[in-house]
């Protein structure tokens, strides 16, 4: 023990408390005297000792008293009884209240220094054995304090996770993986995987990491297919936990949901085959007119030849249009086009659009009727976007009218929209047609329309200017009589 | 010297079908045309070519495979050779074999776009040397 340890001899007989002092202050120890309880019982509260010497019959307040008074402020204070004349019950019930240890009178120095001495390492061994309780209790504290992050931490993901052992039991996992698996729901823990995991696949990667032998492998990542409607695909990377000699204790599996991702390669890649057809038949096409010229391998005279040559530009000219309007398209969906808004008068520009494809409208012998009235509500839109739109409407009609035939331009408000059309007298769409002009690429799939030079892309362009100024875009067609696009947009507020 | 062979052109897109037809009554052949395969059907039957060069048509309705398909199973017109010609192998995914193996398509002899005017008679010749045998 410490020479530090502080002691205090409660007595009322002088000698004692001087005998005490001397005896023990030689013994490196420090040492408080009181003469009776509540003296006593001020310096405990005022100081604090370790061990207290206790007189058990003292005027005032008997020691009896001052042990139980000072059991309740600190019941980690040794407390030493020295008793006279009392008899061994007195202290038997000294000892019940809380009292180490006593010390019959007369007593020599050593018995009591042996006495103090015995209680102090009492002291410490309780202390040390408090702090081991206050630690484990700690530890275990943060056990369950990790044990409930890591549920909370796992429950909230909204990747699956799924814990086996050894035996290919589910030990832990979360509600994600659950609802990813489709499964009925993990009650208890312990069960064999196929219990509770109606995929085959699942439990064979588990199971396959679970009894790996190679002591470098790592993880695997697996895609699997989970039944059910809509038909879902997992990404599943599957790692075993290892103990600290390399042995497999288990396996984790954290599962995400790829779904969309796989739909959206797919899609994806059903357009990069769509505009590889779109570019590779043009430069196919103008190669081939080249290397006949080339080559002469066609023959022809020289007249011949640079025909030859003007179809090579004019598909060159075609192939020049649709990389534009992929552009514009790509432009348009990144959002990239910033768009003026301001009140247009979408007449106006139709009306510089027809002046502007008049000849081509001449050179078919087709008529252009404008049954536009005049002071249609203004619109708040983009002028380029309104150019473009019309212009692609327009050209269209032209394009798929036939020889002689009419473009008709008619106006109206209907409600809060303005509604253009462009009607022609062409050779119209057919109902499956009809259907589909609207995506990317389609062309009516028609005799009649394969002379017909387009990107197949005015349309889907057209749709989404409409779109972004929040309108809508119709066609009604009958084969054989022609067709009417309608474009509504919502007019501009003005109140007058 | 050379025999008078009548070739079919089956292609929807009508440059081709111009290129193709002038290489081909350059070197002295009987050049017919089709733009879609109800058309190209027709003149098989009507004029029984010797070589029919089919163009792979992305149409929906109207494909290469199909009209390919119904010559290939009609007793009368199975061994006109076809000369498979695309532009877009890769991006349809579909590959071409001159043997039966499920996998590949196959067909009698196959070029991509564009086709070099030397490459496409010798193709020709080939094929109308190998109907001979």
């Amino acid at each position: 023990m410490s020479s530090e340890a502080r002691i205090l001899v409660v007595d009322d007989e002088m000698g004692i408390r001087e005998g005490c002092k001397r005896a023990l202050s030689a013994e490196g120890y420090c040492v408080d005297d009181a003469e009776d309880g509540n003296a006593g019982l001020e310096k405990v509260k005022e100081n604090g000792y370790d061990l207290l010497l206790v007189d058990l019959m003292m005027p005032g307040m008997s020691g009896l008293e001052l042990i139980a008074k000072i059991h309740l402020i600190d019941p980690e204070i040794i407390l030493l009884v020295i008793t006279g004349h009392a008899t061994i019950e007195t202290a038997v019930e000294a000892m019940k209240k809380g009292a180490y240890d006593y010390l019959p009178k007369p007593f020599s120095p050593d018995a009591l220094i042996a006495v103090v001495r015995r209680g102090l390492e009492k002291r410490s061994l309780r202390q040390e054995a408090k702090k081991l309780y206050w630690e484990r209790d700690q530890r275990l504290l943060e056990l369950v304090n990790e044990r409930s992050r890591m549920r909370t931490i796992i429950g909230c993901m909204a990747d699956g996770v799924l814990v086996a052992n050894m035996e290919g039991r589910l030990v832990l996992w979360n509600a994600a993986s659950v609802k990813m698996l489709k499964s009925r729901g993990f009650d208890v823990a312990g069960e064999p995987l196929e219990y509770y995991i109606d995929n085959q696949a699942m439990v064979d990667a588990i199971k396959e990491v679970l009894s790996a032998k190679d002591e470098s492998f790592s993880m695997i990542s697996r895609e699997i297919e989970v039944e059910g409607d809509p038909k879902t695909v997992l990404m599943a990377n599957i790692a075993p936990i290892r103990d600290e000699k390399g042995n497999i204790l288990g396996a984790v599996s954290v599962l995400r949901d790829i779904t969309q991702l796989k739909e959206i390669d797919k899609i994806k890649s059903q357009f990069v085959s769509m505009v590889a057809h779109e570019l590779r038949a043009p430069l196919a096409a103008i190669k081939g007119w080249l290397e006949i010229v080339i080559t002469g391998e066609g023959g022809g005279d020289e007249k011949q030849q640079k025909q030859w040559l003007e179809r090579a530009r004019d598909r060159s000219d075609s192939l020049l249009a649709l990389v534009n309007d992929l552009l514009e398209i790509n432009r348009m969906e990144a959002g990239k086009i910033a768009q003026k808004m301001e009140p247009v008068q979408v007449t106006d520009i139709i009306r510089k659009i027809l002046d502007f494809m008049k000849p081509e409208a001449e050179k078919k012998n087709i008529t252009v009727i404008d049954k536009l009235p005049e002071n249609l509500p203004l619109i708040q839109a983009d002028k380029r976007d309104m150019e473009k739109l019309f212009m692609n409407l327009i050209t269209n009609a032209i394009k798929y009218s036939t020889e002689d035939g009419a473009v008709t331009l008619e106006g109206e408000v209907e409600g809060s929209y303005v509604c253009y059309r462009v009607k022609d007298a062409g050779i119209g769409i057919s109902p499956e047609n009809s259907d589909h002009i609207f995506d990317d690429f389609y062309r009516a799939d028609d005799e009649r329309v394969r002379k017909i030079t387009g990107t197949g892309l005015g349309l889907t362009i057209a749709k989404k200017i409409v779109n972004s100024h929040f309108g809508r875009i119709e066609v009604e067609s009958k084969v054989g009589q022609g067709s009417a696009f309608s474009v509504c947009l919502p007019c501009e507020e003005r109140k007058k | 010297m050379k025999p008078k062979a009548k070739i079919l052109l089956v292609d929807d897109d009508q440059d081709f079908l111009e290129m193709h037809e002038a290489v081909l009554k350059n070197h002295g052949y009987d050049v017919l045309t089709a733009s879609s395969g109800h058309e190209g059907l027709e003149k098989v039957r009507a004029e029984m070519p010797d070589v029919i060069i089919l163009d792979l048509m992305m149409e929906k309705y109207d494909t290469g495979f199909s009209f390919s398909k119904e010559i290939k199973n009609d007793p009368l017109f199975k061994k006109i050779p076809i000369l498979m010609v695309t532009a877009v192998a890769e991006a349809t995914g579909y590959r071409f074999s001159l043997k039966e193996d499920g996998y590949w398509m196959k067909t009698d002899d196959f070029l991509n776009k564009p086709v070099m005017p030397d490459v496409l008679i010798g193709k020709v010749e080939k094929l109308l040397a190998e109907r001979k045998e």
